[in-house]
């Protein structure tokens, strides 16, 4: 290794260097290399979610014929009226639900971590089964149960279940895993020596919860309150099946979309909702800023003692919610095998045969999975190697501090919204990339920038408990950082890249608002099929198809948990001790 | 083992580091001769890190030259230049076996199968792991981590070894052990060894050299001896074992005056000072029984530290306390107790002085 370059100034001793240039050449290279990839990664994602957007925006002060019209639209829309129904219905739906799922999920981590209840295991697994079901499912759900010819309508007292009381139960259903995952992480870690020290200073349980567990969770509190208010307010499902006359800023992009075929209007509503999204994302970032980690490795993981009045409490705070959901998955798998609602109650697989309904049948449920694959493998690999860029490669902090944002924007994008952008800019006529307008490949595309943020921050989370030197001994050992990658970090990562993967096919499955208006005609989904077969009239078969879609998820998440399971067998012998 | 690796020359020419406006280090010369072992010792946040990680090629230096051997390093990325390290978290790939642990860069050069697995069991032999070559490192306890890690380090056989705060996650003894099973298995090897300390008891047993860093630059290079008993600074003098410093007033190039008494200095004084620090160590002053000199004081507390006694002692011209270190056995003769009068006198080969 005599080849050795100099300094331009070069005051040593070496004799045979080529050229100072080739010297700056080699000792870029890996830089170059690696600044260039993440460069590309995150010109992917401009195209995937910034592009789409800036059409969105742009749109929304244009009229049909594309001039520049200020915002004259949305003195249209909101002089027509549309503002003080919509906007306002949203508001106060998403903030009520937002009020009940949180509470209801502090509660039940609270019961979770906090008591010694038997099977909580089980009682978890029950808790999110939501998340596995497209978020049309509580709506028909609720219809069966509180609809006009619902078993238990006389509970309403008269009251109309189409409306707020049915979006809010429907949206309670599925948003109430989200708040729930987030909690338990936060209330999971807890310290119990805070614990002790309350007891020994003769702190009641009362005093002790409001002291210690609430402040302890207080970030976590926030954080719920922030995923489930936007999941509400943005969500399409649930009111589209259940909302009846009354109007959401959601439906109403639908309608003025659908129904109207106004894009410009769709896109003054979709600005309009991505306000409320947007604000609740930077107010959650900044809160989020300001929390420190307090398990620190001195911690002592908190064991709750024997008390039997705290776990009967704990139990009756769980009761509801578990016997809620279960009435509600219960109702649509009934209600998908009953012959004729409410005449022929025989149970048959007749609602199954998509064939004969609207909605694209059983080919939608396959391009349904197909799509779901495709997300799934294609988003796993991009979010991964992006991730991994960012946390183990060098790079500009400029760089990264760009990427970063750009891939938490798709947090604050509502589906219906990115949905809408994407028709805008793929399928404008000057754009090269229309010819996958229409396509499986637009689909999985959408899909996975709409579930992008999470998964990077999953990702990013794995990699960056990883030991910071393992690139670093590579290099010392003559190991590029790709060979470190594929025989240390990727092996180390395996169980968060499984759940990155299930994240993103279930998404896939179950998600709505993003693809409905991106489908083509050989491209049908399953979960579009619910929503097309409820519009029809058809609403067994769409309980029948929502179920499927159910099912189909749980097969996934049984497979990935075999799959964890196995993984964790096999690396058993390293990772003894390293918990 | 049957080989020994010879270690390369390095030498560094006027290296700085900026992190943004802040200079991490500054004007950085040194020459690490082969075969030597060389120790950064500085407080917390000097540099030390900075400087190794510099001369692995990890970090950029902002300005300045390396070389090592007859090669010019400056600008080549660490895999081209010839190092082991080994970091403070040791970085063993957990999903690894100690041998695959070892081994790991000798693949990377390509070398034969059979070959690699001769030198992974030399190497297991001199760590003492043989027995443990099937474990993951979660199963080994941190000294045999350690020891590991030097050996996965060394199994290229590099001219170069750096070591980061290697032994600061042990806990005494099993420090005090290793402490001597590095500098041992170093010189059997002959390999180029930097260690990065802020442990001086470590750097003053284990170096040929001490390299002693504060605020990012180089206050002295010597050997253990000459740091502890020619300290260069102030900042050196306070820093290595115990130190007494007394403000006095310069009265020509040989003399300073202490309140009402005139010293005679052997050292040379920094020039043209008219205020200069004396310093002197505990164990340099001579306690004498009172009234047997004319520089009396009296005790105010005594600390037992087993081989010796450290006495605070108040003196008339002084406003700070001076420390004292004696034998138990001289103590007794003394009839040193809390309150009581004793003598003292500072021999004047004893006594540094520094710029104040
Ligand atoms: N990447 C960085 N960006 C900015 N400042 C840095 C960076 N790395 C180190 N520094 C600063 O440079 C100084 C020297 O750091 P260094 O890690 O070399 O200290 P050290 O002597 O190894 O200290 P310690 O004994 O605590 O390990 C510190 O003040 C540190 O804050
Ligand atoms: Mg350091």
């Amino acid at each position: 290794m005599i080849d050795s370059p100099t300094l331009p100034q070069g005051a040593s001793n070496v004799t045979s260097s080529p050229s100072p240039l080739a010297g700056l050449r080699q000792r870029l290279s890996g830089r170059w290399l690696f600044a260039t990839l993440l460069l590309a990664g995150g010109a992917v994602l401009s195209l995937l979610v910034l592009a789409p957007l800036y059409s969105l925006l742009s749109k929304s002060v244009e009229n049909k014929d594309g001039d520049f019209v200020g915002l004259a639209n949305f003195a249209h829309y909101l002089s027509s009226g549309g503002i003080e129904s919509a906007f306002v219905n949203s508001l106060w739906v998403a903030a009520l639900s937002t009020v009940i799922v949180v509470f209801l999920a502090f509660m039940a981590a609270w019961a979770l971590t906090r008591t010694r209840l038997p099977l909580t295991g089980w009682v978890r697994g029950v808790l999110v089964l939501p998340i596995l079901a497209p978020s049309l499912l509580p709506a028909i759900s609720l219809v069966y149960l509180f609809g006009n010819q619902g078993v238990l309508k006389s509970w309403l007292f008269g009251a109309e279940i189409y409306g707020p009381i049915g979006i809010i139960m429907g949206s309670c259903f599925w948003t109430f895993p989200h708040a729930l995952m987030i909690l338990l992480t936060a209330m999971d870690n807890a310290d119990g020596r805070h614990y002790e020290a309350a007891t020994a200073l003769k702190a009641s349980p009362w005093r002790t919860f409001w002291t210690v567990t609430v402040p302890g969770a207080r970030y976590g509190l926030v954080s719920a309150a922030f995923v489930v208010f936007t999941l509400v307010i943005t969500d399409f499902g649930v009111p589209k099946v259940i909302g009846g006359q009354f109007d959401v800023l959601a439906t109403d992009i639908y309608k003025q979309v659908i129904g109207q075929q106004r894009f410009e209007m769709g896109a003054v509503v979709s600005v309009l909702l991505l306000l409320p999204a947007m604000l609740a994302f930077v107010a959650d970032r900044y809160v989020q800023r300001k929390q420190s980690a307090s398990f620190t490795a001195r911690s002592v993981p908190y064991k709750p003692s024997h008390n039997r009045r705290r776990d009967a409490f704990g139990a009756l705070m769980l009761a509801p919610t578990v016997v809620f959901i279960l009435t509600i998955i219960g109702m649509a798998v009934y209600a998908s095998f009953v012959t004729f609602w409410p005449y022929n109650l025989e149970l048959s697989l007749n609602n199954y045969q998509f064939g004969r309904m609207d909605g694209g049948g059983w080919g939608a449920y396959l391009n349904s999975l197909q799509m779901a694959l495709g997300t799934m493998v294609l988003g796993t690999a991009l979010v991964f190697f992006n991730a991994w860029l960012v946390e183990r490669t060098p790079q500009p902090k400029l760089l990264t501090g760009v990427f970063q944002m750009l891939s938490l924007l798709p947090l604050a994008v509502p589906g219906l919204v990115l949905g809408l952008s994407y028709i805008f800019f793929f399928n404008h006529p000057d754009n090269p990339l229309n010819v996958i307008y229409g396509s499986l490949l637009i689909l999985v595309l959408c899909t996975v920038s709409h579930f992008y943020a999470v998964s990077h921050l999953t990702a990013i989370t794995a990699l960056k408990q990883l030991d910071q030197e393992f690139e670093a001994v590579g290099e010392s050992l003559k190991a590029s950082r790709w060979r470190v990658l594929f025989t240390v970090t990727l092996p180390l990562c395996l169980p968060a890249i499984l759940d990155v993967a299930l994240y993103l096919f279930v998404n896939a499955m179950t998600t709505v608002s993003a693809v409905v208006f991106l489908y083509g005609h050989d491209t049908q989904l399953a979960s579009v099929a619910v929503l097309a077969m409820d519009e029809a009239g058809d609403i067994a078969p769409a309980a029948a198809m929502a179920i499927l879609i159910t099912l189909t998820c749980a097969g996934a998440k049984l497979i990935q948990s075999g799959l964890r399971l196995w993984v964790d067998r096999s690396t058993r012998a390293w990772r003894q001790g390293a918990e | 083992m049957n080989q020994t690796t010879q270690g390369s020359r390095l030498e560094i020419q006027g290296v700085n580091k900026f992190f943004g406006d802040f200079c991490a280090l500054e004007n950085i010369d040194l020459t690490i001769e082969p075969g030597e072992l060389v120790c950064f010792l500085g407080p917390s946040g000097c540099g030390k890190t900075t400087l190794l990680r510099i001369i692995a090629g990890l970090e950029q230096q902002s300005a300045g030259q390396l070389s090592q051997g007859d090669v010019d390093i400056s600008l080549k990325p660490p895999r081209d230049r010839d190092f082991g390290i080994v970091f403070q978290s040791y970085a063993l790939f957990p999903n690894m076996t100690v041998s695959d642990n070892i081994a790991y860069g000798l693949r990377s050069i390509g070398m034969a199968k059979a070959r690699i697995r001769s030198r992974v069991d030399e190497l297991l032999t001199v760590i003492g792991l043989e027995d443990h070559a099937r474990k993951y490192p979660a199963q080994l306890s941190g000294g045999q981590q350690q020891r590991v890690a030097l050996a996965r380090a060394l199994a290229p056989s590099p001219g170069l070894l750096l070591l980061d705060e290697p032994l600061s996650a042990l806990d005494a003894q099993v420090r005090h052990h290793l402490r001597s099973e590095i500098r041992n298995l170093q010189k059997q090897l002959g390999v180029t060894t930097i260690m990065v300390t802020h442990d001086q008891e470590e750097a003053l047993a284990m170096a040929d050299r001490v390299v002693v860093m504060n605020n990012g630059v180089i206050e002295q290079v010597g050997t253990p001896l000459e740091i502890y008993q020619q300290p260069a600074s102030a900042f050196v003098a306070s820093f290595i074992g115990a130190m007494n410093f007394i403000d006095s007033a310069a009265v020509n190039g040989q003399r300073v005056r202490v309140g009402s008494r005139e010293l005679e200095l052997v050292r040379p004084m920094p020039e043209s000072q008219d205020c200069v620090r004396l310093a002197i160590r505990p164990e340099d002053v001579h306690l004498l029984p009172a009234g047997d000199g004319d520089w009396e004081g009296q005790v105010e507390s005594m600390d037992y530290l087993g081989a010796f006694i450290r006495t605070h002692i108040r003196l008339a011209d002084l406003e700070r306390l001076l420390v004292v270190d004696v034998d138990p056995r001289s103590a007794r003769q003394l009839n040193l107790a809390n309150g009581a009068s004793v003598c003292l006198q500072l021999p004047s080969d004893a006594l540094h002085c520094f710029a104040a």
